[in-house]
Formats: C-alpha cells, structure tokens, sequence
C-alpha cells in the first residue's frame, strides 16, 4: 500500500511538472520589447524620437567621425594616431573597404531607419493630447538631414550639388521590419533625393513647433538646415531667404567677445541653434580622440597647422581652435574627456555667413559685407572694406573654415565650391567618397559604386 | 506477481523442459560479501536465466538436468561459470573485471556495458583526473581520450578551457560540448562581464575533480543525439562518487606543490632598446635626426644612459597550488551516501592572479522499498578568483611586459610608477599591484530522484533538479593606474546569476527474451533557465581607500536584465540484441526550444547504429588470440541550440537615449524561421582485442556535415541593419581517433600497460553567407577553407639593395599605367620585407594575400604509461600536437621594431647595412614601418607541433603488512611533474595557446598569452 502511495505522488508529482511547462516555450522577453507590440502610444513614439537624435549621437555620425575624417579630409585636423583607417583620409588614398566609411554609412542609415519607424507608427496613433504633425515633423525634418548628409558624403557630382548627372543614394522611405524589407534598392539620382528630403523638409518647416526644448529641432532649425542645402545647392535667394527667416526670429544672438569661447566650454549658449547633447550617461569620445596620452585620451586627431595659420592676428577663435597650452594643438571646443561635450550641428553665425554668401552670389556686395563683418567683429577682428563681391564670397569661404573649424563644414564648402586644388585633392573621384564595398557586394551589383573607386 | 512477466518469458522460451529437472538457488556478492543486484544468472546452453535479487539472492528452477553449468555475469565484474555439483545452494562471489576497457560506461540516461555499445563513447577514470594538478576538470580531459581537443587558453587560473569533440561544427554558436552530472545538464562558460584582454572565466572550474567517479565522452552521433539540441558538439557525462553497501571508509587526499613559468623570452636591454628606436627613426627619416624630432620623448640621449628592467622577471613568480579533500562513503543495504569537502587554491605564475574554491558534496541513496529508490546528489562550491588583465589589452600584466620597453625604471625617483610618455602602456608592476579585480561564484547544484520498479526490469525514474550559479565580480582601478587616473579612479561591480530547472522523467525497460535482449527507454524532459546580471560602473574617488561605488561620485554606467529559455523534450530509445552478437540501437528526441523561431520551435533527431560481435560468432568464440572483435556503424542527427535567447524575435530596444530620457529604437530583425544547427554524421567503428585483452585496437570513422549553420547574413546597411541571422552555411568534418592499449606485463607484483591515443581530422567549410571574412588577427573564414586557416601576405626576402625595389617599381608603372605606381611603397627601402605579388600585377595589393596554413593538427593525441611494480606506481603521459600553425601575433608587436614597443632580444639580428641577413623574421628597424613589414604575413606563422611530457607521476603505497599495523586501509604517497618538458620549434612561450579560445574562427592565435606553468607537486591519499 506504502508503495502504491508513493508511486501515486511520483507520477502525480511529475505530471504536475509536465502541465507546469506548457508555457515553457514562450520565454519572456524583458530586457526589450518585441517589435510586433513597440510604438503604439505617443511615449512609444516620444521615446522613439529620441532614439532617431541617439542615432545622431553615433561616434560614427556626429558623435565624432563624420565631421571629424571630413576635417581630416579637407586638411583642418591632422591625424597624429595610429588608425590606419584614418590615416586613408589623411593621405587621400580612401579605399572602399575603409571601415569608417562602411560604419557613417551604415550609421546614417540607421538614423533613416529610426525616423521611418517614427514617421510610420505616429501617423497610427490616435490620442487628443498628441501633436502628430510636430513629432512627425522633428523625424521627417531629420530624415531630410539624414538623406541631406548622405548626398554631402557619397552624392552629387565633383563640380557640386544639382548639376547635371548628380548621383544620389538608395532611398528607403519605409521602416524595415523584415529580411525582405531590407532587399537592396538601386541609387536613385541626386535630383530624386533632393526632392525626396526637401519634401520633408517643407513639411517639418510647416509643421514643427517653435521650440521643443534644448537639444531637438523645431521651426527655425528646419529653416536653419533649408538655409545650408540652398546654399548647397547654389540657390542663392532661397538660401538667403532662409537664413534671414532664422536671423530675423530673434531667438538668436552672436556671443561676443570673452563670451566668445563659453560657447564651447558652457552649453547651450544663445547662440546655439541645434547642439546635439551629450551627458555623463551619454558620452562621446571625442576628446578622447584629441586630447594625448598624458591626459587620457588616445591623441588620434590634431589641429592642422593649416588652421593655424589661417588666423588673422588677435583672432579670438584661434585659442579656441588650436590651444596653446596643455595639451598643446588641440581645441577648447572638445575639453570633456569623460565624453561630455556637446556637439554644434547648427548656429547663428552660420546663418549669417550663409545669408553673406548668398548676397554676394547675387551681387548684394553691401548685405554681404555686413553680415560677415558681424561675424569678424565678434571674433575681435577688425571690418573688412571688401565692395567686389567675388572678393567677398572668398572672404567669406575663408571666414567659414576659420569659424567651423572641428565642426565639420569645412569639406562641405569644399564640396559645394569644388575647390578641390585647394586642399591638394588632384583626383576628381575623390571628391565624391566611395560607397562601402560592403554595400556594394551585398548588393550584388544593384547599388553601383561612384566612379573611380 | 513478483515476476510474473519474467516467468511468462522465461517460460516461453524453457519449452523445451524434460521430464528430468533440478532447481538451483543462491546469492551472488563482491568480495566484501555485498550482494551484487541484478546479476545475471544464465543456465549454460540455454536461454534459461534470472536476475539476483536485492539481497543477491537467484533461483532457477525446474532447470533440465542436462545442464551442468550456470554463468554468472554482472557489469564491471568478472564472469564465472558455476559447475553445478549436485547441491542447491551457491555462494558466488565475482570478482572486479580488470580488464582494460572498463566493462561499464555511464551512456545517455543509463548504463552500459562496453560490449553492447554501438557507438563511440570515451571514459576517462576519476582517479586520473583527480591526481592532476589542475583546477577543472575539463582540462584534465586533455590528451585523454582519442577525438577529444582539448586547448586550454591561458596559464590563467580558472580560465577558459575550449573542448572540441571531433572538430568544430559551428562558425558563430557554440563548439563546446553539453556537459551532464550525473544525468543533469549543467551551465558551462563563461559568466564574466568585464573585459580583462580575451580570457574568460570557466563555469566548469566550481566542480572539484576529486568527486569524480568518471567521465563518459560521448562522441559520435548515435550516442549523444539522445541529448538532441545540444548534442552536436558531443556530450561529456560526469559521474559522482556514491557510497557502497560497506563499511564507511575516510578518504583523505592532500598535495601541495609549486607552479612556475618553464619559459622566457630575453627581451633587449634598455641601451639596445634605446639603440633600436634611434635606429629606426634615422632610418625613417635621415641621419642626424633624434627621436624628439618626431615628438618621441626621452629617447635622444646616449644608448648606455638607460637602465635596464627585465619586466618578466618582475611579474612572473614561483606560486604555489594545492588541494586537500576529504571524503566519508559508506552505508548499509539501505542507505548508501557519499560526503566530501575539497579545499583547492592555486596562485598563477604571474603575480596578482590566485583561484581558490572550496566545495561540499553529498551523494545520498535511499531504498524505501524494495522497489522504491530516494536519492540526493547535492554540491556547493564557492571559487574565488583574482584576475588580471591579460592579453590584447594595454593594461594587461604579461602584456605590458612584454610591450613596456626594457628603458623604463619600475618606479620613477619620486616613487611613482615609471612609464614610457610615448606610449599608453601601463607599467607592469602597477598592472598587477594596483587593480583589485575581484570576481566569486557561488554554484549550488542539487538534484532529488526517484526510481520506481513497476515490473522487473521495468523502471520509472523521476528527478528535479538546480544548477544556480552567481557569479559576482568587483574591480577597482586605483589613480595609480593608467585607467583610473584619468576619471580619479574607476570600479565595477557586477553579477550574474542563472538559474536551471530541470526536471527529467523515464521509464526504462531492460529485458532478455532467451537470446534476444532488449533495452528501452522513453522520457521527457523540461528544462527551464532564468539569467539575471547587473553592471555598474562609477568613477571619481574620494582617494584610492573605498573602493565600493557608493564612493563614486559619478555614476557612469547601470545595466540590468533577466533572460530566459526554455527546452521540452520527448525522448526514445531502444537496443536490441541477438545472443550479444548482433546489436542494433535507435533513438529519437523530439525537442522544442524557445531559442528558435515559431515556425521551427521543434526538431526531430533520429539516431541509428548496430554492432556485430564476430567474436561471439562460433568459429572465433573459443579463439585464443581474438578475445573480442566487434565493427559499429552509426548515423545520427544532432543539433546545436547555442545561440542567443532571442535571436529569432524582431527587437525594439531600450537605451538609445537622448536628454537624459529613455529612447526606444528597432535593433533586431525577426526570423521566424530560424532552427537548428543540425549535424549529420556517419560513424564506423572496429575494435579488437587479442591474447585475453592484453592488446586493444579501437579505431573509429566519422564524417559529418553540420547544416544550418546560424550565420549573420549581410544585408545592405541602406536598410537600417546590417545582417540577420538566418540558417546558411554548412560546415564538414571528417576523421579518425585510434585508440591503442596494451598490457605489456601483466605480474602479480608487476604490471605495465601503454595507451595511445591519435586524432586526425579535417574539417572544411562548405557553405558560407556572402563573402569570406577576416577574424582574429591572421584568421580568415572561406568556403573551402578549415575553420582555423590563416591568410596573409608571403615574404619573399629581405631587399638587399635599392637597385632591386628601383627594378620592381618600374615593373610596377609599367605594368599598371600608372607613372606613380609602386611596389609596396614609395618608402621601401633595402631592409625591408618584399612580399609576393600573387596575382602579377606588378603591386602589392590586398589582392596578394593567400591562405598560408592553418590552426588544425594533422593529428595529435596522447600517450600514457602505467607501471606499477612492488607497491610503486610510475605513470608518464606524453602529449602531442603535429603540423598545427600558429600565429605568434606577440612578435608582431615584441619583433615589430616600427614604434615604442618593448622588443625581444631576437631582434638584434635585424637586418642593417653591416648585417645583411635574408633572415625574414629581422628585417630593418624602422620608425612607422612605412613598407608595413608588420602585416599578416608568413614572417609570423609558425610551426607549433609540440611534444610535451605532459605530466610524470610516481608514487608508492605502502604494503599491506604495515598498513594494517597503522590501522589504515591505504596509504599513497606521490609525486607528479606537470609540462616538465616540452619539445617544439615555436618561439612564443607555449605552444599550447589559443587567445581567442572561446571563438571558432581564430584558433591557434597567440598574443601576448600567459603561459602554462610547469608543476611540481607532492602528495599524499590515505584511506581508513
């Protein structure tokens, strides 16, 4: 009887188990969410949001690479370290399968993906208390910088933007949930996406917000950013059209004098129109990439001697572009080592030095003079008297390298101007970089890679 | 009742009864008079047989009187054959099978003897594993068993040890094998979340050897793909030590010794370092220039101003290793336990690392009835570890030996640590002394069966059981080091838990019908595991003193999560045999893992093998040269479920955040198909044994092909990701393990007996997604390539003259166009490397790369002697590896002469003007090395076949005469030599290395390693 017992409660005690792990093969997904049930409020999609500006934050998008191997590229930062692959563009030998080329790419796309994912699920939320068309508008607006950046990189023609036989870059416009989604789409032209992005573009102009707080876009970035690709685009009215409308908001004003470099060592000066944030728990490494050994950091990148001598005497940005002290070479506008600084993706002085341009491209000597000698006037330079305005568009490139110095514009001028010569870039392939060969094999001959790679 | 199904059977098959019967009892029992249950007594010439009791008690009856003899048989012992003399009562009394081939093997969910198996199963005793002076036990698996590659990665204690079982059958998931404990699946791997250069822990490394009855490798198909899902990789059964119905016996082992560095490498003096940095920067860039020309600090003065520090005589140091276990065993014929404690602790070689783990076991075994079984087999084991960082890292301790110039002072004269300004080196002895890295595990495993006897021969077996492991790291970086100087110091705190359930039920049925026997089992199994880990780092101390993040006043970084995974299984088997001469044995597992992909949760794996016994054939049974000659085939499919919990689910993760706020963003696509890695195999297998098993030959054939390899298929990164992990790619391996035995004297007070082991193996990648990719630093994966081939460019010679770089640049512009074109570089100066031009096109481009070698033995193994004569016993295990490359990475960096590492003294016969050699390891010192003469090339690829007398061992037990005055039953006495001697050609510290021992697709790589140490210990094993 004992026995019988027993054998009882062990098989009780067994199927008990089985019945237990019906579910066993269901295992609870707790660290992320399963993609079939994400962004489906408007927290999911704010959320969201703020994952497409993480994607911005990228060491290989402006957490450093893109505007850092650009300035390489166009002679302002001198590599000092031991990357070979940065050394490629420090030598302009750029090869297809460089890593950081493969990694922007990619990285940007992903960017792409986050803002389609966001401009995709927002449209299906319906609740009273969310304003769809600013959050559709921030990730449209950042779509159209996404695609805007790729066209600076891989796109356009080596004599510049919206010339004839522009190439552009694949375009995916929606989010890709699966294997089959990410089938690889053909380069359209330059045209095309420049329609493409300045349709998103047009629609964050109209629809976003005035503010949405430090650190996101709002109305007067997407005119802030139109102003940069009308200029990119030699559309020389609309560009100043645009960087008045900013200008003229009033939201802005220049830092002065001592002011000057708080710009940099505080954040989020007045000045600042769009300034990626970084913070203690969302660092970036390029300080680290600056600043020496000694000081903690890997002294990867230096400011060029080019850049240096490009100061006029009593230049305020030149301490702040090329310090003097320890450490040597480098620049106050990254001083955080624990990867803290912030990043300047758009300010007022552009604003002013584009509606400069603009003006002098159409002859408006006078307009033009003006805006750039506020520009020099801040920096404790004296007025320039220049009335020629060729002159004065030269002036103004000039002043251009000197004022974005470590942030990136430097190639983009050089792109958009196609003065090539004049950072000793004797190929003209290479003004265009080449698409990853990663992205050209896997493609498997449906992305075509640019001419001379 | 009793044995009414028996009886059915047994009368079934005794039809042909006379008239004229006799009825024969008794009991079987060992020699200490315990009863052997389930010893099988057969009636000589019939198919006429019972089962002993529990108490060992038989009987036969009604037997026709024709029969003279009975044959008693019961596994791990001797058979005996009973003449029958007329009375009805036998004490039989067997005695232990000796033979060479142990008679039992633990298999998948029960036992068998040796002869019946069908398909490849290795075992290794637990007395040889526990005599070696190592901290787990798959490391004392090494050499031991024919098939089975064992690479321990690092000299470090408690590190990684990769054990491959028949080559490698997966690119990205896992290539261990499932490790079982008595019948329990366990976690192995590593557990660590801090990066410390590539070496990791090792889960296996909480178990202590000594609790070690044996290990059962399973090997081929047919015998691991019981285990299904986790089966593709092989299976390695342990088995604890269990009490025995006798009187208690008091194990006490105990050794002690010391471990040290066999090997070191003379690096360049401090004047010869300086010397050689000079060099190179005149040679980069003109005479006259001083290295502070090109912002290199401290190196323009006189050679012979430098001191010398010899960094490796600074961090390696003689450490000691010991381990004390004491054990009770014992019981009555109802209860049966097995207790032990273990204290084990081991410093390494290299200053600042130390493993120590004590651990408890308690075996329990209750009959409640006769037919009822309770046990408990429960262990716990604390290891504690202080780690260094090692290997590819700038802190590491024999790194930064190794790449800290031999010019720099330990400590500056102000008392700080001395460190080279043009490099990021850390110093050595900072490296060591400096960091706390501090990590435990706690490791609970217990396990409570059940085992019912419905029927005779039928049981039904039921067990819960626990593998929690927590494992809990701490690591402080002081100011005083490179890395915390910058953040005012920095720590880590970390832990890792998981927790395994598993619950395991089978009925199993073992039967002989007169010649045809019959052994089955079916089961279930449901298997359950939860992980959850935490991470945190802080930086900014108030000093070096607390060193607990509540001091940090920056938190930088906080991470938790909980994971999990779920496996329900079905399960089937079934052997049948003729007369023990034909067996044929098959089994299914049905298997459903949460891992996989909707559509693909559950996969089939069919095994099927048979033996044919010839030697139980009439014309060789009564053979006297052929004691056994059997040949095995078996096919199965086996499947590799080692991939990450959710890699089939399309994810949406957190920590993309922005302003400080929680951001969401999609990072993983779903495959809803995604499965199995499967292998399919075909083994073969002979055995022969000669002259009473004194001469055993086994030899074993396998071919598999794993398919559905889990590979990240590229996608375009347009897309917004960048793969996906799909099932491509196929992978072959194919080989042969021999196994050799003989029992060369075989006297009452003499015995020798040799064991050879050889592997060989091939294995060949098949299919691969998208195109052939680079790992490691030289290891490159391609279809039709060995996982393990290494790729590069190939040295032709050292350019003696500029005449011959000026001829093959011309060569070059012609040939390409181009009025710019070179060779290798517009740098290329005599001294310099040339490389091949593969491909003709007059340059040197990545084109001109190719395979050079590979990581893959062409066969290696083991051999073991085993002499024991007048109370002494000598064993001598050498070990081998032939025709593996490895590639010495260290002296890219230790022979690289391009920059401001520390370099070997081997470097003194580079080539100069003075010293043309064509030597290509030397080439010119050059600053910057603008010909790269650093590149993945043959100039680093080395031969690393070894032979290495593994380990020595001589003991002596005292005679029984002064045993039994001293009252002890056993007493040992030892002494054993690990890595006494080693003979090879390669010029790192081991060849024994594996840095990226964890990965498949870089073996055989060797960078900046800690070394084996060569062992002595003494030691003692009494038994009362």
């Amino acid at each position: 009887m004992k026995n019988k017992l027993l054998y009882i409660f062990l098989f009780a005690f067994s199927i008990g188990l089985f019945s237990a792990c019906e579910d066993n093969l269901e295992a609870e997904l707790e660290t992320a969410l399963d993609a079939s049930t994400g962004f489906k409020t408007k927290q999911d999609v704010d959320a969201a949001l703020l994952g497409c500006y993480n994607a911005i934050q990228s060491g290989n998008y402006y957490g450093l690479r893109f505007w850092a191997l650009t300035d390489i590229y166009a002679g302002s930062l001198t590599h000092t370290g031991t990357f070979p692959s940065f050394a490629q563009f420090a030598n302009r030998s750029l090869l297809a399968d460089n890593t950081e080329i493969v990694n922007m790419w990619n990285s940007i796309y992903v960017g792409v993906n986050r803002t389609n994912n966001v401009i995709a699920s927002a449209e299906t939320v319906e609740d009273p208390s969310f304003n769809k068309n600013n959050a559709i508008g921030e990730a449209r607006f950042l779509r159209a910088f996404h695609y805007f950046n790729l066209l600076y990189l891989f796109g356009g023609t080596p004599n510049g933007f919206n010339q004839s036989g522009g190439v552009g870059v694949p375009i995916f416009s929606t989010p890709t949930l699966s294997a089959e989604n990410a089938t690889p789409k053909a380069r359209s032209t330059e045209a095309e996406v420049w329609s493409f992005l300045l349709e998103d573009l047009n629609f964050a102009v109209a629809n976003l917000n005035e503010s949405n707080g430090i650190g996101r876009v709002n109305k007067n970035t997407a005119n802030a950013l139109k102003a940069r690709i009308h200029l990119a685009r030699r559309e020389w009215a609309d560009a100043e059209a645009a960087a008045n409308a900013v200008i003229t908001s009033n939201k802005y004003t220049l830092l002065t004098g001592a002011n000057y470099a708080n710009m940099y060592l505080s954040k989020n000066s007045t000045e600042t129109i769009w300034e990626l944030q970084f913070d203690a728990n969302n660092t970036n490494s390029i300080a680290f990439f600056y600043y020496p050994t000694a000081n903690g950091g890997r002294n990867e990148v230096t400011s060029s001697t080019t850049l240096k001598n490009l100061h006029e005497t009593g230049d305020l940005r030149l301490p702040v572009n090329v310090t003097t002290g320890t450490p040597a070479n480098k620049t106050l506008k990254y001083t955080r080592v624990a990867g803290e600084d912030n990043v300047q993706i758009i300010r007022l002085a552009e604003m002013y030095l584009i509606r400069a341009e603009a003006a002098a491209q159409q002859n408006k000597a006078d307009a033009a003079l003006a805006d750039l000698n506020v520009i020099r006037n801040r920096a404790g330079l004296g007025a320039l008297a220049i009335t020629d305005s060729k002159e004065l568009a030269i002036a103004i490139l000039k002043e251009r390298v000197i004022e974005f110095a470590h942030e990136g514009l430097r190639w983009f001028d050089i792109r958009r101007t196609g003065d090539f010569a004049s950072v000793g870039i004797t190929q003209d392939f290479r003004a265009l970089l080449p698409i990853p060969q990663r992205e050209v094999d896997t493609a498997a001959g449906v992305v075509a890679q640019n001419t001379g790679y | 009742m009793k044995h009414f199904l028996v009886l059915i059977g047994l009368l079934l098959c005794s039809i042909s009864a006379t008239l004229a019967q006799q009825n024969v009892a008794g009991k079987v029992t060992d020699a200490n008079g315990e009863p052997l249950i389930g010893a099988t007594i057969l009636a000589t010439g019939t198919s006429t047989g019972v089962i002993a009791d529990v108490n060992g008690v038989f009987s036969l009856e009604n037997l026709p009187a024709s029969v003279s003899s009975i044959e008693v048989s019961y596994t791990g012992y001797k058979k005996q054959t009973i003449s029958l003399t007329g009375v009805n009562y036998y004490d039989i009394i067997l005695e232990i099978s000796e033979e060479l081939l142990d008679d039992v093997v633990v298999i998948g969910y029960g036992t068998a003897s040796r002869k019946e198996l069908t398909g490849s199963v290795s075992k290794v005793n637990g007395e040889t594993i526990s005599r070696l002076p190592v901290t787990g036990l798959d490391q004392a698996l090494q050499g031991q068993a024919a098939g089975v590659f064992v690479t321990t990665s690092s000299g470090t204690p408690g590190s990684s040890v990769a054990l491959r079982i028949r080559g490698i059958a997966s690119i990205t998931g896992s290539s261990q094998p499932l490790y079982v404990i008595d019948g329990v699946p366990i976690n192995s791997g590593s557990y660590s979340q801090l990066g410390f250069g590539n070496q990791t822990t090792n889960a296996l490394a909480d178990l202590n050897p000594a609790d070690v009855e044996s290990i059962e490798v399973l090997k081929d198909a047919s015998s691991a793909a019981i285990y299904g899902s986790r089966a593709s990789n092989g299976v390695v059964l342990i088995t604890t030590k269990r009490g025995k119905n006798k009187q208690t016996t008091v194990s006490l082992n105990t050794y002690y010794g010391n471990q040290e560095v066999w090997n070191t490498i003379p690096t360049t003096t401090g004047p010869e370092y300086v010397a050689l940095i000079q060099e190179g920067i005149v040679n980069r860039f003109g005479a006259g220039r001083l290295p502070s020309q090109s912002n290199l600090r401290n190196l323009d003065n006189d050679p012979s101003t430098y001191p010398t520090t010899d960094w490796q005589k600074e961090i390696f140091q003689t450490a000691p290793i010991s381990q004390t276990d004491l054990s009770f065993a014992g019981g009555d014929e109802k209860t049966k336990f097995y207790v032990s404690g273990s204290y084990f602790t081991q410093d390494g070689t290299i200053k600042g690392s130390s493993f120590n783990r004590y651990s408890f076991r308690t075996n329990l075994e209750n009959l409640v009835s006769e037919r009822l079984k309770f046990g408990l087999n429960t262990s716990f084991s604390r290891s504690n570890s202080n780690r260094i960082n090692n290997d590819n890292n700038i802190n590491g301790v024999l790194s930064t030996a190794i790449l800290l110039g031999s010019h720099i002072p330990i400590f500056n004269a102000d008392g700080t640590y001395g460190k080279d300004a043009n490099s990021s080196v850390e110093n050595p002895v900072a490296a060591y002394k400096e960091p706390t890295n501090e990590n435990f595990s706690n490791r609970l495993l217990s396990s409570i069966y059940g085992e019912y006897t419905i029927l005779d021969g039928l049981t039904f077996r039921t067990s819960v059981n626990v593998d929690y492991i927590y494992f809990r790291e701490f690591r402080f970086s002081p100011t005083t080091t490179n890395t915390g100087a910058g953040t005012n110091g920095t720590g880590n705190e970390a832990f890792n838990a998981e927790l395994n359930l598993i619950n395991e039920n089978y009925f199993s049925y073992a039967k002989n019908f007169g010649k045809f026997g019959i052994n089955a089992l079916v089961g279930a199994s449901f298997q359950n595991s939860q992980q959850e880990f935490f991470f945190g780092q802080g930086e900014n101390f108030p000093g070096n003193t607390i060193k607990t993040l509540n001091a940090a006043s920056v938190k930088r970084d906080v991470t938790s999560g909980r994971t999990e995974w779920g496996l329900n299984s079905y399960y089937s088997r079934l052997v049948m045999n003729w007369d023990q001469k034909y067996y044929l044995s098959g089994s299914v597992r049905y298997d459903g893992s949460s891992r996989f992909g909707e559509n693909n949760r559950w996969g089939v794996f069919p095994a099927v093998s048979g033996a044919w016994r010839i030697s139980e054939e009439s014309f060789l049974r009564d053979n006297k040269i052929i004691s056994e000659l059997k040949i095995k085939a078996g096919w199965g499919l086996r499947g590799n479920q080692e991939i990450g919990n959710f890699s089939s689910r399309a994810l949406i993760s957190a920590g993309t955040n922005y302003l400080q706020r929680a951001g969401l963003s999609p990072t993983q696509l779903g495959n809803p198909d995604l499965t199995w890695e499967e292998r399919e195999d075909i083994d073969l297998g002979l055995e022969i044994a000669l002259f009473d098993s004194r001469i055993e030959l086994l030899t074993e054939l396998y071919r598999g092909t794993t398919r559905e390899l889990l590979l990240n298929r590229p996608l375009v990164g347009s897309s917004g990701f960048t793969g996906i992990t799909e099932n491509i790619g196929s992978i072959r391996n194919e080989g042969m393990d021999i196994t050799f035995r003989t029992l060369n004297i075989n006297k009452e007070k003499f015995t020798w007996s040799t064991s050879l082991n050889l592997s060989f193996f091939r294995n060949e990648i098949e299919t691969l997604a998208g195109t052939p990719f680079a790992a490691g630093f030289a290891s490159w994966v391609e279809e039709g390539q060995p996982l393990g081939a290494f790729r590069g460019y190939e040295v032709v010679k050292v350019f003696q003259t500029q005449a011959e770089i000026d001829a093959l640049n011309a060569t070059a512009k012609e040939r390409t166009g181009s009025t710019t074109a070179v060779y290798q570089s517009t740098l290329t100066r005599p001294g310099d490397l040339m490389f091949l031009d593969i491909n003709s096109d007059g340059v040197i481009t990545s084109a001109d790369q190719k395979i050079l070698g590979d990581a893959n033995a062409d066969f290696f193994g083991g051999i073991t002697n085993n002499i024991s004569a007048f109370g002494f016993d000598l064993s001598f295990f050498f070990q081998f590896s032939v025709g593996n490359n490895v590639y010495n990475n260290t002296n890219a960096f230790a022979e690289g002469m391009n920059g401001t590492f520390g370099q070997f003294a081997s470097v003194k016969n580079r080539w100069t003007p003075e010293n043309p050699t064509e030597n290509i390891r030397y080439p010119r010192a050059v600053f910057g090395d603008p010909n790269n003469n650093r590149r993945a090339s043959n100039r680093f690829l080395e031969d690393g076949s070894y032979l290495r007398l593994k380990n020595i061992s001589l003991g002596y037990r005292l005679p029984k005469s002064v045993l039994s005055k001293l009252h002890i039953n056993n007493a040992r006495f030892y002494v054993t030599g690990q890595n006494l001697l080693t003979f090879t050609e390669y010029s790192g510290f081991d060849p024994e290395v594996s840095t990226f021992a964890v990965t498949n697709t870089a073996p055989g790589t060797d960078f900046l390693t800690f070394p084996q140490a060569r062992v002595m210990i003494a030691g003692l094993n009494l038994e009362f």
